[in-house]
Order: C-alpha cells, then structure tokens, then sequence
C-alpha cells in the first residue's frame, strides 16, 4: 500500500509526527446490563417467563439465559457475554419494557489504555520504527476498547447500525415483497439502505438488490465523510469524520508499525512484453471475449465443419476481456517467481499466545492481493491462482502472501516505499508507470531504447532477508524480460 | 399420444418434485419441506423442535403434520385454566404443552398443522401468514388475516398461530381447520373458572369453523399440496419433499426421543405453569368456607381459608393446620401417602379437604 505520510520504514530514520496513538492491553472487571433489546415486530414489552440462571452463575456468551413471551411469540434469549451473573432485574411473572435492564452480568473486559504523547522526540521515534512494540508513554486517558468478539445480535450497546446489520430487522417503511426480502437475505444485502427501491411505492425490487452488490459497498460511508464540510465557514477549519474504509486504513497502519520494512527497488525491463502484447490480444479466445464482439458471422471455412470443436468453457461475464495490459502478465510472472520460492508464498501463522515461537505456513498456490483504490476507500482483495475475472462473492477471506499495488496507472511515480500490514503478506510491491528510457549498456556500445517499469518493494525483516528478496526479484525479473520461457511451459 | 404427453408430464413433475422417505437411513435436518406421516402429538412436536435446532439456519423450512385429538396449550399457559380436566379425563382426549407461545388449541385429524421455519433476520410473521394465506385462497375459500395475523373466513378463525424465536431462528406454526370436531373442541376448551387469574397468557377465544364449511372439497391433503407450493414459490425451493415416519429410525434420534419423554413429564406439563391464584367458595351445612389457593410452577405456595364467622365445627387451628399441609405440595396432585395429608383427610375438616381436591382435579 502506498503510504501517503511521510513515514520512511528503514531503521534508524527520523519520523516527524505530532501526535502518536499507541495502545496497550490491560483487563478490568465491568459490569454490563443487559438490556431487552428490540425483538422486532412493533413488539414493546414482554412477560419474562423463566430465568435459566441466577446469581452468582457463571455463563458463557450463548448460553441460555431467560425465555420471555410477547403475545404469541415465545423468545429464548442467550447471553451475549461470557461472565457472572449479578443481579437479575426482572423477575419471572414480571413484563420488561424493551430496552430496560434484563441482568446484570459482570465481565472481564479487555481495556486498551489509550495513550498519547505531544511533540516529536528522535528516540522514541526510532524505537517505533526499528519495529519494537510501541514503547510506554505516561498514560493520559483511558478509553474503553470495544471487545474483538463479533457482537451478539442483542447487545445494547452496539450502535444501531451495527445491530441494523446483525439483526437485519424489517422496518415498517421497508417496503419489498418477501421473496425480495428471501433474495436480499441470501445475498447478505441490507434492504433498509436499499430504500426507496424502484419498484412501485419505492418498493424495493430485486434488481435494486443486483445493483446494489454491483457497486460493492453502499455510498454512505463516503457521503458520512463529506457531510460535514458544506455547512461551515470556507474559511474555517472543517471537522471530517473518517468514513469507514479510512478508518480501517488507519487501524491497519497504526497496527503496521509492528512490522519493521525494508526496502528494495529495481527497474524491470518490459521491451520484450511490449512487442509480445499486441498479438496476445489480437488472439483472445472467443469465450474470453464479451458476446457483444463475437464475429458476426461464421467463417466461411469453419474448423467445425465435419466435427463440432469441443465446447469452449462457460466464462461468466464478469471473466470477459478485451485487452489485456501488462499487470496481468506481471501477477502472472509474479505467481511463477513465487512457485519457485516458498518463502514469498508463506504468511506467519496466525496465533493466539505471543509467547509461542512464531512459524510460517507456507501455501501450496501463490496468493497475491491486489491494492484498489476505489471512490469508497483502498481495499486490497486476493487472487488466487490469477483466474479471470471475480466477483466480489467470489473473493476468497484470506489475504495474500505478497501484495501488489498498481500505482504507475494513477501517476508517473518514480520510486515509493509501500507499507505492510499485518495480514497482507510479507512483501509488497508497487508498481510505477512504464516509460522508455535509453539504456546505454544495451546494444553495441551506442545503447538501445527500451521500456522500463519501475517496481519498488518492502518487506518484513522479521521473516525475509535482503539477499532474500533480492534473489526473489530477479526470479521474477527472468520471466518478465524473458516471457519466451512461458512457451517452455505449453510445450 | 395424448395419454402418452401426460403421462410424461406427471412422470417429471414427480422426478422433480418428487417423494422421498428416510425408510432405512437416519433422517436428515438437512431438506427442506417435511411431511409427518406420524399422527402422535409427542412424536410431531418433537420432530419440529428437532428440525428446528438442527436446520441450516440461513435456510427455510417447511413441516405439516396432524395429530390424533389432543389439546394443545401454549408454552407459558396454565392448563387448569384452559383445559376442562374432568372432560379431558372422560373423553380420554390429552393435553400437550407446547414450546411456542400463543394460546391453546384443539388437535385432531379433521386439522392440519403447518410450521415454517426461517432464519431470524428474515423472519415476518405476516410474510409467513401470506404463505399459507395463499395456499388457502388457491383452494377457493376466500379467506383473509385478521389483526392478531390469524387466517379467518368472514368473522370466523379457520387457524391459530404462534411464533418461537431462538438466537438464530424463528417459526411461524399454526393450525388449519379443514374438518375438525368443532364440538369436542367446545368441550375440552370450556373449563370456566372465572376466578382463575393467571399471570400467563390467557387465551383469546374466537368463533371458530372448518374451510369444508366454505368449500367442501377441501381436505387433508389438498391443503398439504398447496402449502408446499406456496412455500416453494414463496422461499425459491426445488428440494423434493421429504416424508417422515415415526419408526425405528425417527425414534432413534436421541432430541426426538428425549423431547417425547419430556412432554407428558410433570416438570414440563405442569411445572411450567405460571403464577396463579384461585379463589373459591363453598357452602357447607355449617357455612360458607373460602378459599385462596396460590401456586407457582405447579406449586402450592399457600392457601388461606375463610371461615365463617361463629363457626364452631371447624377450629382455627385445623385451618392452619391444613393450610401447611397444602403448601409446597403439587397443586391437582396432593401426596396422599404423607400422614400430615391423611389426617386431614379424615379429620373434622375432611369435608373441606374433598371439596379443595376436587377443585384441584376440574
């Protein structure tokens, strides 16, 4: 990812920041009540039926904690905490009103004591960044730390969006038929941002729901982050909230600094590619191509006049192209380099304890994730084994080993220093804009004209040497500037 | 040729949709439209519960079933007040406590259950109403939801529903009136004790009557087809539909089989009864005596008399006495081994001992 601070990750460099957020983990006891959330349904109240515990039990998040009844419907409600009971609020035989405490559960709570310090200062700068835990700074607040479970669908003090989509409660002005809801819920789509839909009476129709998972993510996010700014004063300061890819940006980052980067970059040569690409794409197979520029008509001499052809494979439209550019030859040269180093196809194994030794998994296949920027935010999804073409449903959880950015498509970048962050892989590469330059050690003496791409990488020093990568880069390098080998393979 | 056409037509139509029985292999939550082939009321609540907790929870789901006569009351209902004991008694005809909220309702073969299961984030009582709404209106009864979301023909209940809702899952199960003794069901559910007063869910009594009353060709398994193609239609299904027996296999199944054993256990049967106090007055040669009896989870918390005043054949005592006798006993199910209790029973107070007893049985 490119780091759009002026944060350099080499050990030993001065950062300059004038604020810096670390936080650590410390455990404290909290008493939570829990609340008698929504159940739907326009229902208000409900006659508590039995208590399947009482204080001091201890439970589990998902246990069974009480069933209350509402006019016809009878509604068991789990725990949404691991804890003890304290105190329950409501007694069998009595009605709760929904949002009024149901218990009282005590609980270990995780608590990141949020610290911040003002002004720069080199040597805790450099302690950052040679890679260390964030060092200790007198704590000034504490702010509670929101646990790391998935929230129970009843917690109270999730915000109402989060609960909106955990609980996906049909509201009243929800309007859309039930098979349309049926869809929604299969599809995963949230139908109240999908209102007013277009069908009658802003009926929400299924083709809202096939658009909505076109455009990936809703607009509100964006919307949330500019709102803010068209009221105030041009002249004055305007206070932005983080709109939620961002934020995530910002989390990922702030977690990045764990991971000490080195970096490396290099120029690979794309001559050979670029005399290749022109007939590679005047070749695409017929089912790779949209239906709409199939040949109109049949050739006169058809190779399936005796025989049919056996049938091209079914390539759905989101796998069709019609030109192919270099980044695809490069994730597909890349895949090659990273078959032949299992390094660049491991990831540090994911674990609970800390104090374990760390290991690597190493994968059979090449995962490389792909940085996006998109008008919602930078969203980094994974390839396996460069199919053509998926879909967002089709975007497999876990991330890549290595990671490409593509910045040479947006500006005429020269060199960058892309971040890592935990979970994308050890290396990460960013791709510059390809420009002819005059190479004089090429041709006879008098030097050639030939197509260089800039490729700047950074990788983490804790699992990958530097003679490491850069044997790796010039395993990539041969098949790039020698796409000749790519035939070995068909033959 | 025409025969052969049809013939073929009826022959994919089945391939496709066809039966399937689990006859020698376990059964599997896994399908999606359930047929009971049993007609025992324990067997059928207890395959729901079953399906219910094992299904895919993303996934809808489907079961109809019918039981020989029972009544059939709500999870959180007190059965002393809705069930006639003494008629249940007579006519053989048992009671069932149920899992789902809502009222109580009268079971035969003349009546179809349906039950639909579905994730608890999609989960709309009236979508799964219109479900079966629709499947009646195909059989030509103009039938419509009433604002309690039961179907109803004009002003009379054809069906009762009721609702469960879990961590992850929601069913909609209701009744459906086709051809049912509707004066059985009369007798059974009239238990008349106005002085009742439970703290539970009473039950909202309605006029009731059967579809056959509106369209008589309707029956048991014309109203089965035309659920399943509602729901199929409705939840985008093309699972076969799956018969179940209750055989070997089915009664295997160790949830099946424990929910059926507990269902008629006094822990859940009358266990589960909510808080109730029963008021009641009799008239003896020598006066009135009378009673508040209060009880909890079938319990006898405690009964206080009221004597008349100046009687002289019954001692305050005695009262008192009987009064600790009868608390902490089962209400309707006095331990008659226990010499405390059998000296009431012979005792001067025996007359008042009968008389509470057999209240306690009605």
């Amino acid at each position: 990812m490119l780091s759009r601070v002026r944060f350099r990750r080499l050990p030993g460099r001065l950062s300059f920041v004038s604020h810096f957020h670390t936080s650590y983990p410390s455990w404290a006891k909290v008493h939570k009540t829990f609340k008698l959330a929504d159940i739907g349904e326009g229902i208000t109240e409900c006659e508590v039926i039995r208590w399947s515990v009482n204080p001091p039990d201890s439970i589990a998040a998902f246990d069974a904690l009480c069933e209350v009844q509402s006019d016809k419907a009878s509604v068991e409600i789990t725990s949404p905490f691991d804890g003890t009971v304290k105190e329950l609020l409501v007694k069998e035989g009595e009605v709760a009103r929904v949002g009024s405490g149901l218990c009282i559960i005590e609980v270990d709570e995780e608590v990141a004591v949020s610290l911040e310090e003002d002004a720069p200062s080199a040597s805790q700068q450099n302690n950052a960044s040679s890679g260390l835990q964030p060092s200790e700074a007198k704590p000034k607040e504490q702010t509670p730390f929101p646990t790391k479970r998935r929230p129970h669908p009843l917690d109270p003090n999730i915000s109402p969006e989060q609960q909106l989509l955990l609980l996906g409660r049909n509201h009243a002005n929800v309007l859309a038929t039930p098979s349309v809801r049926h869809f929604a819920k299969q599809k995963d789509v949230e139908l109240s941002l999908l209102v007013p839909g277009s069908g009658k009476a802003g009926r929400i129709e299924k083709r809202d729901i096939e658009a909505y998972l076109q455009i990936g993510i809703s607009a509100t996010n964006t919307n949330s982050a500019t709102s803010t700014t068209s009221k105030d004063d041009p002249a004055e300061d305007a206070i932005v909230e983080f709109g939620r890819t961002r934020w995530n940006m910002y989390r990922a980052m702030t977690k990045s600094l764990e991971i000490p980067h080195f970096g490396y970059s290099t120029s690979l040569d794309l001559t050979v590619l670029h005399e290749i690409l022109p007939i590679i794409n005047s070749h695409i197979p017929r089912h790779y191509l949209p239906t709409s520029l199939h040949p109109p008509h049949t050739p006169a001499f058809s190779p399936s006049a005796i025989y049919p052809q056996p049938a091209s494979p079914d390539v759905p439209s989101s796998g069709h192209y019609t030109k192919l550019t270099y980044l695809p030859i490069l994730l597909k040269t890349l895949s090659k380099a990273m078959l032949e180093w299992p390094l660049f196809r491991s990831s540090i194994t994911p674990s609970t304890s800390t104090s374990d030794k760390p290991t690597l998994t190493v994968r059979p296949n090449a995962d490389i994730s792909i940085a996006l920027s998109t008008p919602t935010g930078l969203y980094t999804p994974t390839l396996q084994r460069i199919p053509s073409g998926l879909t967002p449903a089709e975007m497999p959880k876990r991330g890549g080993t290595v990671t490409v950015s593509n910045v040479g498509g947006i500006g005429a970048g020269e060199g960058a220093s892309p971040v890592l962050v935990p979970g994308t892989g050890i290396a990460i590469v960013a791709i510059g804009r390809a420009k002819w330059i005059w190479d004089v050690d090429r041709g006879d003496g008098s030097g050639e004209r030939r197509l260089k791409v800039n490729v700047s990488w950074s990788a983490d020093h804790r699992v990958v040497e530097g003679a490491e990568l850069v044997a790796f880069i010039e395993s990539w390098r041969s098949w790039v500037e020698h796409p000749q080998r790519l035939i070995a393979e068909g033959v | 040729m025409l025969r052969a056409c049809v013939f073929s037509t009826w022959r994919s139509h089945s391939r496709k949709r066809g039966l399937s029985t689990a006859a020698n292999n376990t059964l599997s939550p896994h399908h999606s439209i359930y047929v009971s082939n049993s007609s025992n009321p324990y067997f059928n609540l207890s395959l729901e519960d079953w399906l219910f907790r094992h299904k895919n929870h993303k996934e809808p789901l489907l079961l109809i079933y019918r039981d020989v006569p029972c009544v059939v009351i709500g999870r959180n209902q007190n059965p002393w007040k809705e069930v006639n004991m003494v008629a249940s008694r007579t006519t053989g005809v048992p009671w069932i406590r149920r899992r789902s909220g809502g009222g109580t309702v009268y079971h035969d073969l003349g009546n179809t259950n349906f039950s639909i299961h579905l994730p608890r984030s999609s989960f709309d009582r009236h979508a799964t109403a219109q479900v079966v709404l629709r499947a009646v209106r195909s059989l030509g009864v103009d039938a419509n939801i009433n604002d309690r979301n039961d179907i109803c023909v004009g002003k009379d209940k054809v069906s009762g529903s009721a609702y469960k809702i879990v961590n992850n899952r929601a069913y909609h199960h209701g009744t459906m009136l086709i051809s049912t003794r509707l004066d059985v069901l009369g007798d059974l559910l009239r238990s008349n004790k106005p002085t009742m007063e439970t703290r539970g869910v009473a039950s909202v009594r309605s006029p009731v009557c059967n579809l056959q009353q509106y369209e008589p060709s309707v029956s048991h398994e014309g109203f089965v087809e035309a659920v399943i193609d509602s729901f199929r239609q409705e939840y985008n299904i093309e699972d076969s539909t799956h018969t179940v027996e209750e055989n070997v296999n089915t009664l295997g199944i160790d949830y099946i089989h424990k929910g059926m054993e507990e269902l008629p256990r006094w822990d859940w049967a009358f266990g589960q009864t909510p808080e109730f106090t029963y008021n009641i007055s009799r008239t003896f040669d020598w006066g009135t005596v009378t009673a508040r009896i209060r009880s909890k989870h079938g319990i006898i918390l405690n009964c206080s008399f009221e004597l008349p005043d100046g009687h002289q054949s019954i001692s305050d005592d005695l009262v008192q006495d009987q009064s600790r006798q009868l608390e902490g006993q089962r209400y309707g199910f006095l331990d008659e081994t226990k010499e405390g209790i059998q000296r009431m029973m012979e005792g001067p107070g025996a007359e008042i001992w009968q008389w509470l007893k057999m209240e306690m049985d009605t």
